[in-house]
């Protein structure tokens, strides 16, 4: 990754963050938004090494457990450890093809909700139902992952 | 081979990092929830503050913009009780002086908007557009206009964490509309958030709760004023035979439904507010038919 495109693809990391944040905290718009944190981590992780992917996630879960009265803490957990997870997955995958992407970003997002689900599981209520409703919502925010790195390779290859 | 030590070392230190931070993470979510609010007040007040700012300014521009008919109509009622009853309150006042009885203690409130988070963890609970700095403190009741909607859990200077009645560490103590059964009202999760109930436990046993009767907080404690509604009974959750009973109660406040909420912000209503006329009772027997006809006649009495 050259110098200027690992600075637009930081500038997308951090765009998915504060875009995540508007829509829920800003606008209000509740699950109608999609995960675009948990994307976030997943595409940033696979640039940066495993300590650095696990204190991002640290941070990221952080923020995100600022607004939970129920869980506070379980997030945190979560996006650590997804975020090593993402990062040393390049030991095993390599890969930049979109079906790539899409699948780790679903991946990924599944097992955020269950690792999220195992942990704070009892302080949210029914877990497996919680799990199994959420489903969709993994596929919503992979394609909301996909369709922004589609936009993000569009607009620098036109620059 | 120094290639291949460095590399080593880098994915130890990386496996430490990992390791500590994760490490962190544990210890914050087994921490008790008193030193969890400083964490998450922390962060809130920091990195987030631009967003709930944002949102406060969002939500009040969009109450901004309500119909104003409706509010000159609610005004002109409100006017009109309030001419009514001015002369109740003096009977009222010159009749305790008689007696010696001191003033009744006024409940505050101060009105607050509802800002929705919609993130993973916050479900059944809201933050409100006021803080410590306009009297807000834990434990302050949050009122909806159909009855009560939940209590604030942590304060900020210039907005508020307020759980709802949904949230499992919600408790109020109840009674039904008559004074006759009391006992503490609790969240019951349903397969759905839109199924959440509360349950009345602790009845005693002989007591015999008709489906559609109200339950109204009973104002013992510091927290509730008495007389605030709480929902009405469905059922029999369970007879603990010879003991107890526990009746399901379908809320009277529904959170999703709540944009603006009044917020008690003295200290001094649990036991000497009494907010029962404010909500008026359908009927002498507050069966189900009175109850229905309190659903529709809009709660809240203005």
């Amino acid at each position: 990754m050259s110098r200027g495109r690992s600075f637009s693809y930081w500038l997308l990391i951090l765009t998915l963050v504060v875009l995540y944040f508007f829509l829920h905290l800003a606008l209000g718009f509740g699950t109608a938004v999609p995960d675009l944190l948990t994307v976030a981590l997943l595409l940033a992780a696979r640039q940066v090494r495993a300590g650095a992917a696990a204190a991002m996630g640290f941070v990221l879960g952080l923020l995100r457990d600022s607004l939970s009265l129920v869980a506070f803490g379980a997030d945190t957990i979560t996006l650590t450890l997804l975020g090593y997870l993402g990062s040393r997955s390049r030991d095993f995958f390599v890969g930049d093809s979109l079906l790539f992407v899409a699948i780790y970003l679903t991946v990924g997002k599944l097992l955020h909700d269950a690792i999220y689900t195992l942990i704070g599981g009892s302080a949210l209520g029914d877990g497996m139902l919680r799990f199994v409703s959420q489903l969709p919502f993994v596929f919503y925010a992979s394609a909301a992952g996909l369709t922004a790195l589609l936009l993000y390779r569009f607009l620098v290859r036109a620059r | 081979m120094d290639y291949f030590d460095g590399a080593r070392k880098g994915k130890r230190r990386d496996v430490a990092v990992g390791a500590g931070l994760l490490l962190v993470g544990i210890f914050l979510f087994f921490l008790p929830a008193s030193y969890q609010a400083p964490v998450r007040q922390a962060v809130r007040g920091t990195a987030l503050r631009p967003f709930i700012a944002l949102q406060t300014g969002m939500v009040a521009r969009r109450a901004r913009s309500l119909d104003l008919q409706t509010l000159r109509a609610e005004r002109d009622s409100l006017a009109a009780i309030v001419a009514a009853q001015l002369t109740l309150h003096e009977e009222n006042q010159r009749l305790r002086a008689l007696l010696g009885l001191r003033a009744r203690a006024e409940p505050g409130f101060r009105p607050a908007q509802v800002i929705r988070l919609g993130t993973a963890g916050s479900e059944s609970s809201f933050l409100i557009d006021i803080g410590s700095e306009d009297g807000v403190v834990v434990g302050s009741p949050v009122l909806a206009a159909d009855g009560l909607l939940g209590l604030v859990w942590e304060v900020d200077r210039h907005s508020a964490h307020v759980i709802d009645w949904s949230h499992p560490d919600f408790r109020a103590s109840a009674m039904s509309a008559d004074g006759a059964v009391y006992g503490l009202v609790e969240p019951r999760r349903g397969s759905f958030r839109e199924e959440d109930l509360l349950a009345m436990t602790g009845a005693p046993f002989h007591s015999d709760i008709k489906p559609g009767t109200r339950l109204v907080t009973t104002g013992r404690g510091t927290i509730y004023a008495r007389g605030i509604p709480l929902g009405v009974v469905v059922g029999v959750e369970e007879v603990d035979t010879g003991w107890r009973k526990s009746y399901l109660v379908r809320p009277a406040a529904r959170p999703e439904a709540a944009m603006h909420v009044l917020v008690g912000v003295r200290k001094d209503l649990g036991g000497e507010g009494d907010l029962t006329p404010l909500w008026p009772v359908g009927s002498p027997e507050d069966t189900l038919a009175g109850a229905a006809s309190s659903d529709t006649s809009g709660g809240l009495q203005r």
